[in-house]
């Protein structure tokens, strides 16, 4: 009688096992081409030095170059109420242009749900423009013509890149590595980052940020530099040749240099909010300027 | 000219309905042959094809970010924005948009009109008078209508302040706030360069950085309504 108990009670707990297993084993291929719905991948062939550009509203969004003419992106979404348009000009043939947005299907989808992370690789020479309101975007290793990436609260990171750099953030951070050519740069409360710039020319603006330069300033650059209240910090190597003209209105000037002093230009400031000369040689022409941030230069 | 006026025919008025297809590049033989036989459509075509190529030297000049701003203010308080089917998309349907050409062409002609007819200026004497006008005001008033060639940045600024004060609840919440981060930030800096402003009249670095927060704000506040209309 004990037995039969135990055997009774053996196969009613089997049984919802067995159901269960069973169940799943049927819901796993489903969750899976769930998953895969989210997922899009896709890859085009791309003429000469195409134009891509982005639109999208939340996500990651990452750019490398590679050495093949395609563009090839993959773009997950989180909610299946969320697509990605792709538009690729002119329809048949390698794309001069290829446009991608995210568009979000159901205006009741909101702050996380409407996030789309994109992965790029793209063609060297390529022209991009992205706008990525609320996510960050960073650009790896490309040899591009003209890039211009656009932000509000998200950072933006562009390492290895060539070509002309506009980038703009109204509260992310912006760091650029290693750029050549010429590099704009511009936020509102962001920190604004460089490092080891090759480039010939450098404009960069943040109003409550702050502004970190390391690296050299190359002969016959042209670099400025200007924030309002956020502190200024140039490291650059011994080495440096530059000419130098610093301002803060109410800030202070720090100099660990040996800048021979020139001739002040006509200027209200005090000595001790105004700096110009030079170092070395003076081959690069550098502007800081502050109104009551201070601005530290240092030897690496 | 108008002796051959007089000798208008009807092949003139279908000339010109022609015309259009004709520059932008459609096979119209009926146009060849009427321009070998009508001196007055000749001239017309000439001048046409001229301003054409005078348009397509032009080089492109890109406005200032106030300039924008003050369209979009404009915009914005005649309620173009208040509805996606606006102000665009009625120009749009008028189809004049879609033939750049003759729409440049009479571009052109409308500027070089203006350009004739217009009075002539003596700007000397104009910016004696506003500087004369703006004699009583503070110094910081003076450097922003100065700086932004006297139309008033700051009340461009104003109007998109509202505009967004009246759209911000449709944002984001963190999108929200970092708008209003960097809009304070930048109120910061408004009222600390006309602070001292007030105390040194002469500070070149606040008038600077005074025009520069406005223009700033400008854009901050444009890219918020832009923002919030693509939604």
């Amino acid at each position: 009688m004990a037995d039969r108990h135990q055997q009774k009670t053996i196969k009613t707990t089997a049984f919802p096992y067995g159901v269960g297993i069973f169940l799943c084993s049927l819901a796993l291929p489903g969750l899976l081409v769930a998953a895969e719905g989210n997922r899009v991948e896709k890859t085009f062939e791309a003429a000469p030095n195409p134009r891509v550009t982005i639109s999208n509203a939340r996500g990651q969004i990452l750019v490398r170059g590679w050495d093949k003419q395609q563009v090839h992106i993959v773009c997950s979404v989180v909610s299946p109420r969320v697509e990605l348009d792709s538009e690729v000009i002119p329809p048949g043939g390698p794309a001069d242009k290829v446009h991608f947005s995210t568009h979000i299907l159901d205006p009741l989808v909101s702050g996380k749900d409407q996030t789309a992370d994109y992965s790029l690789d793209v063609p060297m020479g390529t022209d991009l423009e992205i706008r990525d309101t609320q996510g960050s975007v960073k650009i790896e290793k490309l040899q591009g013509d003209d890039a211009t990436v656009e932000t509000v609260g998200g950072a933006i990171v562009v390492s290895d890149f060539t070509g002309h750099l506009f980038v703009r953030s109204i509260g992310g951070n912006i760091e650029v590595i290693r750029a050549a050519g010429r590099v704009e740069a511009y936020s509102i409360t962001g920190d604004l980052h460089f490092v080891s710039p090759a480039t010939s020319k450098l404009r960069a603006t943040t109003t409550s940020g702050r502004i970190l330069f390391e690296g050299d300033f190359p002969d016959g650059g042209d670099y400025s530099l200007s924030e309002y209240s956020g502190d200024m910090d140039i490291i650059c190597p011994p080495s440096a040749s530059f000419e130098l003209n610093a301002k803060t209105d109410r800030g202070k000037l720090e100099n660990a240099m040996p800048i021979t002093i020139r001739h002040q230009p006509a200027t209200p400031l005090s000595s001790a909010n105004s700096l110009f000369g030079t170092h070395l040689t003076g081959k690069a022409t550098v502007s800081l300027k502050s109104f009551s941030g201070t601005i530290r230069i240092r030897q690496r | 000219m108008d002796e051959i006026r007089r000798h208008r025919t009807a092949e003139c008025d279908r000339f010109e309905l022609e015309l259009e297809a004709y520059m932008e590049g459609e096979v119209r033989p009926f146009v060849l042959v009427h321009l070998r036989e009508c001196v007055f459509c000749k001239v017309v075509s000439e001048d046409l094809l001229a301003l054409r190529t005078a348009a397509s030297e032009l080089p492109l000049e890109e406005p200032s970010p106030a300039v924008w701003a003050n369209v979009r203010a404009r915009l914005s308080a005649e309620g173009a924005f208040a509805e996606k089917e606006g102000v665009w998309s009625w120009l749009w349907q008028l189809d004049l948009l879609r033939r750049p050409v003759p729409v440049a062409a009479f571009a052109c002609m409308l500027a070089l009109g203006c350009w004739m007819t217009a009075p002539r200026n003596y700007p000397q004497l104009e910016a004696s008078a506003s500087l004369a006008a703006l004699e009583g005001q503070p110094a910081a008033v003076r450097s922003m209508s100065f700086v932004s060639g006297g139309t008033g940045l700051e009340q461009v600024v104003r109007e998109l302040e509202e505009a967004f004060k009246a759209r911000e609840g449709s944002l984001a919440p963190d999108v929200k706030a970092t708008y209003e981060n960097s809009l304070s930030s930048l109120d910061v800096s408004i009222r600390e360069c006309n602070d001292s402003l007030q105390r040194e009249p002469g500070n070149s670095l606040a008038h600077e950085y005074l025009f520069a927060a406005y223009s700033q704000k400008a854009e901050v506040l444009s890219s918020a309504l832009e923002f919030d209309e693509g939604r």
